[in-house]
């Protein structure tokens, strides 16, 4: 009897074009916090999926408790006591917090002795007390639409503790939260040790790490490149393992040097479809070199700020002004023609239209100009010399060159074409909304620093992210917004980590 | 064994790009087996009747003709019929490509031909007037209804599959009442048919010694096909919708009017759809009946569909679905087969055509294992080489 | 007025069920414009075992009705499956597919019912014949004056579209199929997180909303024509759409819609009667529950909330 809890041996896994796994062999011991460490896309998601029986491997065995299992199904998990925090929370909206969580074991009973009906009464009553032993408070009969990101991660919990779950995967929990949240998700993660519980926690975080884990298992492009004692590594070598060179977490950036006023925003006000108030009289400007960045936790209004300043969402009231114009009212094409830039924060519903070529993408919103199209009539030939010039300059990678459907290709390539084509747009004003968002660590790095090179040429940039770090990396200027209103505008270099998580948990007065 | 055959299927429908024309062809195939099949059941051999149904379109010569009657006759009839088909086609694929699906083609026909019945086929203009009025007619008269069931949507976000069926009722039912009302013919229960001068298509015209009518809106659509592809293909209103049509959201993000856009080629659809119907009412037909939506417009969703929605595609796959359905009744009165079995044979066209994404999706998965599979190989023989 | 109310429920009760087929399916997330085509089959498939009853066993008389009821539900969730299976298994454009259904329904009872005709009972027909349905009125309540009309001249199909949807309510909202199949539509990745197969909740799920289109199907081949043929698609499928569109996707908010059609539909006829205009008028009110939709489609269809995950292919390996 080995004293492992999960064994996992030789797992491969392939998916078409990819093998996401090959050859893994990973033991985790009952009761510790094993780390999973990697960059997106080294197989993660993946491993752990096949512990909790959303893919089966195709080669390798697992083993549970020395047994060995073949877990075909998360039902057959969770009978193994497996429990997983996805990445994208899996809850119905319309659900109360107690639908949630009893989907899929709902508690019967017989009405009149024979009408089977689910029992929610005592399925509530059960939560409360759970979410009471766990110190995760929540109210079990509210609407999952109708609570915030953390509370929504805390019904993920107990939804595993409600179904007795022994072994815990959190993959990637803490990427939608404020540090704050982060510091008590830790802490009940280490709770949950504490009584019994053995933790995978899937993340790229190496501060995390070095907080709660006990081991660390680094993953590389599918392999298993180490498993160290998180005590006596340091993040720097952890950091050297997983991106398999050295990394350097400082941003070369020179000295900020303001021009002008380009981006005016006075008093805005953007109401959502149920004219609900989502950004509530906001006021901030950006000057040319600078880089303005609004930090704040996801669906607090950072993402309608930038819609409506791009035209994609109708402004309510207040006023906005870009290089002495007033763009309050213009459609969206004038205002790209005025000066404005914008890499959208869904770049595969909005940035690009996925059935379409590379350079057709490239020309999104250029087609209509004289360089592409005479009379009404387009000049194909045109396009794909301009695309063909695009993946020439910003090193785009795709299989059959400007002819590529932009649906077949990685997320960091799709990103570049979007970048690529926005920064060509030359406007004094680009908007970046969380433009790292699943790249891996190369891919950040490059993006980063042509953020800074737009700013060193006297762009005026607004960086939306819910990367702290990110924010604390590029930002001249942070604005931090909760609930719709912006808290603070300060010097970035004026502001800590810590302070700005207390801003967007609304507690810093 | 199986993956074996898997392979040369998979070799045979060729490169992604190829598929767009070998799946149609094969949805076709399978739907003639099938067809095939259920003529097998019901006690005939298939050959026979299918050997008909090109004779009956005028590609095969008949066994015997009567008097001033020959293939040619036979052919051109069936670009009679064949006509409308185009042109209705071709409005669902243009709707189609803009990310709508326009049901109503059908209605727009009729009341198109319907308002051309009665404005210029029942006057006494000349020819030379009355045709290109009755075209006029067709294409304006389409475009609202098309424009209408458009700007529904964007102004209402009303689903224009169900406003496309409501206006399809409500137009089959009221026109039904005028017919009724004014201008039906007591013997025919028809609407009452309409003069020569009006019609577009030439009657009893004589050629090498054949009496056979001459469809002159077949130029028209042939015109209109290669006009839409280039409409797409080169200019900006085409990028446009087809972008609204690949994605809505990125078309707003582009600064695209999503709404006009969508509008526009609803106008666009309902035109070509209104040719179809003065083609279909005044050319194919002379006269209305009442209570009744004409099948060219459901038969056009099946061409569309077959055709990827590309205009020539679409004109291709309206000749192949016309020689089923214009076929069928000579294969009828000859091989006794029952005349429905065509709409049965189109509708598993539609069928299988419906099911093409999984089908190219099968294939590029069972190409990609493929890959992968002598990827692995030669991976193998390379390191079994190095070993040595 | 009572004649407005009878002949409003015998229109609005198939109508409702239909509706609530519908809802079956699009609140498990698939888009389900087939009720047409669900519609046809099963009164197809219902009319067809009239007459083949008839035929072989005239002794059962009456009974004939209930065994027309039980096959055109079998046939309607059978045809279904088509549906499903094209949807679900094949992961085709949902929209496309239910036209698609509704179009080889068409084309397939129109050749079925010439060929049995013409097979069977040697006649080149193109109707099946079913018998005028007897109608029954509850004693005491039906003497009640304008309310009575909801108890008097009542088709005995109408009793047994109240029980079917009184059930399909309950298990719709309060058992555990329900509570999953709703998920379904608002969230499949959480209902198979939580271990139960999307797949098949949505399959089983088309198929009750085949059964119930069947019903209603062979409830208005019985009703409205007394015979089944190819006249029998006039677009009642549709105006369940209509229906459970203004209901929001909720039962008893359908209902009401379905009410409405249904009141509208005999209150015209009953005006045009009254005026004495003449049959050819008829074609005019038939357009009033279309036209009654499309007004209400201009005001409702702005607020609506479809299931979240509607007509979404929903991809288990997605990653």
């Amino acid at each position: 009897m080995s004293d492992y809890i999960v064994e996992m041996r030789h797992i491969t896994k392939r998916f078409p074009g990819i093998v996401a796994n090959d050859d893994v062999t990973l033991n985790i011991k009952k009761g510790e916090i094993l780390a999973i460490l990697g960059e997106n896309g080294a197989g993660k998601s993946t491993l752990m999926s096949m512990l909790f029986g959303m893919y089966e491997p195709d080669e390798g065995e697992i083993f549970v408790r020395g047994e060995k299992v073949k877990i075909t199904s998360p039902n057959e998990a969770t009978r193994l006591n497996i429990g997983m925090v996805h990445q994208h929370f899996k809850l119905v909206q319309d659900y109360t917090i107690t639908q949630n969580i009893v989907l899929g074991i709902e508690p019967m009973k017989k009405r009149w002795g024979f009408l089977p009906y689910v029992d929610l009464k005592e399925a509530n009553e059960k939560v409360a007390a759970l979410s009471k032993k766990y110190g995760l408070e929540v109210d079990p009969t509210s609407k999952i639409k109708d609570i915030t990101v953390s509370v929504q991660q805390r019904v993920e919990i107990l939804k595993m503790l409600y179904r007795d779950a022994e072994i815990l995967i959190f993959d990637e929990p803490t990427a939608v939260l404020t540090p704050q949240e982060i510091e008590f998700l830790l802490k009940v993660i280490e709770s949950l040790r504490e009584s019994g519980k053995t933790i995978i926690l899937i993340t790229h975080k190496l501060e995390e790490i070095k907080k709660v884990a006990d081991r660390c298992a680094v993953l590389c492009r599918g392999k298993l490149v180490d498993m160290c004692d998180v005590e006596t590594t340091s993040t720097k070598e952890m950091a050297r393992m997983m991106v398999g060179r050295d990394v350097t977490f400082e941003l070369n950036k020179k000295e900020a040097n303001f021009g002008k006023e380009v981006l005016k925003v006075e008093n805005l006000t953007v109401k959502d479809k149920n004219q609900f108030e989502v950004v509530k009289n906001v006021s901030f400007s950006i000057r040319s070199g600078e880089v303005f960045a609004i930090a704040g936790v996801s669906g607090n209004g950072q993402v309608e700020i930038a819609d409506a300043i791009a035209g994609l969402m109708p402004v309510a009231n207040g006023k906005i002004t870009l290089n002495d114009k007033e763009i309050t009212h213009m459609d969206i094409r004038e205002r790209t023609e005025t000066g404005v830039a914008y890499i959208p924060e869904d770049r595969q519903a909005y940035g690009l239209v996925l059935d379409f070529s590379v350079a057709e993408n490239a020309v999104l919103k250029d087609y209509f100009k004289p360089d592409f199209c005479e009379k009404g009539i387009l000049k194909r030939e045109k396009f794909d010399a301009y695309g063909n010039e695009m993946i020439e300059k910003y090193d785009i990678r795709s299989g059959q060159g400007v002819k590529t459907q932009v649906r077949s290709m990685s997320g960091g390539n799709q990103q570049k074409v979007i970048i690529a084509r926005e920064i060509e747009l030359d406007t004094p004003l680009i908007i970046f909304v969380q433009p790292t968002r699943g790249l891996d660590i190369g891919a950040i790095e490059r993006i980063h620093e042509q953020i800074i090179e737009e700013r060193n040429k006297g762009k005026a940039i607004l960086l939306i992210s819910l990367e702290l770090e990110e924010v604390m990396n590029c930002a001249d200027t942070i604005g931090v917004i909760y609930n719709g209103e912006i808290k603070t505008i300060k010097d970035a270099k004026s502001l800590s980590t810590k302070e700005v998580g207390e801003y967007m948990m609304g507690v810093h007065s | 064994m199986k993956t074996n055959i898997k392979q040369t299927i998979t070799k045979f429908l060729g490169s992604e790009k190829g598929q767009d024309k070998v799946v149609p062809i094969f949805s076709v195939i399978i739907s003639l087996v099938v067809g095939a099949i259920v003529i097998g059941i019901i006690g005939k051999n298939p050959i026979g009747p299918y050997h008909n149904l090109l004779q009956g379109s005028g590609i095969l010569p008949k066994a015997s003709y009567a008097g001033g009657k020959g293939m040619l006759t036979d052919f051109m009839s069936f670009l009679n019929a064949l006509t409308p088909l185009i042109f209705a086609a071709l409005a669902v694929g243009v709707a189609f490509k803009a990310g709508l699906f326009n049901i109503g083609v059908s209605s727009q026909m009729l009341f198109a031909g319907f308002i051309a019945t009665i404005v210029v086929g029942y006057s006494d203009m000349s020819g030379f007037m009355a045709k290109p009025l009755v075209i006029l007619i067709g294409i304006v008269c389409g475009a609202v209804i098309g424009g209408l069931i458009g700007y529904l949507k964007y102004r209402f976000n009303i689903n224009e599959v169900v406003s496309c069926i409501m206006v399809n009722y409500i137009f089959q039912y009221v026109i039904s009442f005028f017919i009724n009302m004014f201008y039906v013919d007591p013997v025919s229960r028809q609407s009452k048919a309409i003069g020569q001068a009006a019609s577009l298509t030439l009657k009893n015209v004589e050629f090498l010694g054949m009496k056979m009518e001459v469809p002159l809106g077949i130029i028209l659509a042939v015109l209109a096909t290669f006009g839409l592809k280039f409409i797409l293909d080169k200019t900006k209103l085409g990028y446009e919708m087809k972008t609204v049509g690949a994605s809505q959201k990125a078309a707003k993000y582009a600064g695209i009017k999503v709404g006009r856009t969508m509008v526009v080629a609803m106008l666009i659809s309902g035109a070509l759809a209104g040719l179809a119907g003065v083609t279909f009412y005044l050319g194919y037909n002379t006269s209305i009946q009442p209570r009744v939506l004409s099948s060219v417009g459901y038969d056009a969703i099946a061409v569309s569909l077959l055709g990827n929605a590309n205009p020539i595609g679409s004109m291709i796959s309206a000749f192949l679905i016309m020689i089923i359905s214009k076929g069928s009744t000579y294969m009828s009165s000859t091989a006794g087969v029952p005349q429905e079995i065509a709409s049965v044979i189109t509708a598993l066209i539609l069928l299988f055509s419906a099911c093409s994404a999984y089908i190219k999706y099968r294939l590029k998965r069972t190409k990609n294992e493929a890959e992968e599979k002598n990827g692995q190989v030669s991976k193998i023989q390379e390191q079994m080489k190095e070993e040595a | 007025m009572e004649t407005v109310i009878i002949d409003g429920l015998a229109f609005a009760l198939p109508l409702f069920i239909v509706a609530i087929g519908g809802i079956f399916s699009e609140r498990s997330g698939i888009t389900n414009l087939a009720l047409e085509g669900f519609m046809g089959m099963g009164a197809f498939i219902g009319a067809l075992a009239v007459i083949l009853t008839k035929e072989f066993f005239p002794a059962l008389g009456s009974v004939s009705f209930y065994i027309a009821i039980v096959l055109a539900i079998l046939g309607g969730m059978i045809y279904a499956m088509l549906h499903a299976l094209v949807c679900i298994k094949f992961k085709a454009n949902q929209v496309i597919s239910g036209v698609v259904m509704n179009i080889l329904a068409i084309a397939l009872t129109g050749f079925l019912t010439s060929q049995f005709n013409s097979v069977i009972f040697g006649k080149p027909s193109s109707k099946f014949v079913l018998d005028v349905l007897g109608r029954f009125s509850v004693p005491l309540l039906s003497e009640i004056p304008v309310i009575g009309g909801f108890f008097k001249d009542i088709y005995p199909f109408q009793v047994i579209i109240i029980i079917v949807a009184i059930i399909a309510w309950y298990v719709l909202y309060q058992t555990r199929y329900g509570m999953r199949l709703r998920a379904c539509g608002d969230n499949p990745h959480a209902v198979d997180a939580g271990g139960a197969d999307v797949a098949k909740i949505r399959f089983s799920a088309v198929m009750i909303s085949g059964a119930l289109a069947g019903l209603g199907g062979i409830c208005f081949a019985y009703s409205i024509s007394a015979n089944f043929s190819s006249s029998f698609y006039v677009g009642y499928g549709y105006l369940a759409i209509a229906a459970l569109i203004f209901g929001n996707w909720k039962v008893i908010p359908t209902l009401v819609a379905c009410i409405l059609f249904g009141f509208a539909r005999s209150g015209g006829y009953m005006i045009s009667g009254m005026l004495e205009l003449p049959s050819t008028f008829s074609d005019l009110i038939m357009t009033l529950p279309y036209i009654l939709t499309m007004i209400l489609l201009i005001f409702f269809s702005k607020n609506n909330h479809p299931p979240r995950a509607l007509g979404e292919v929903y991809d288990k390996g997605k990653r």
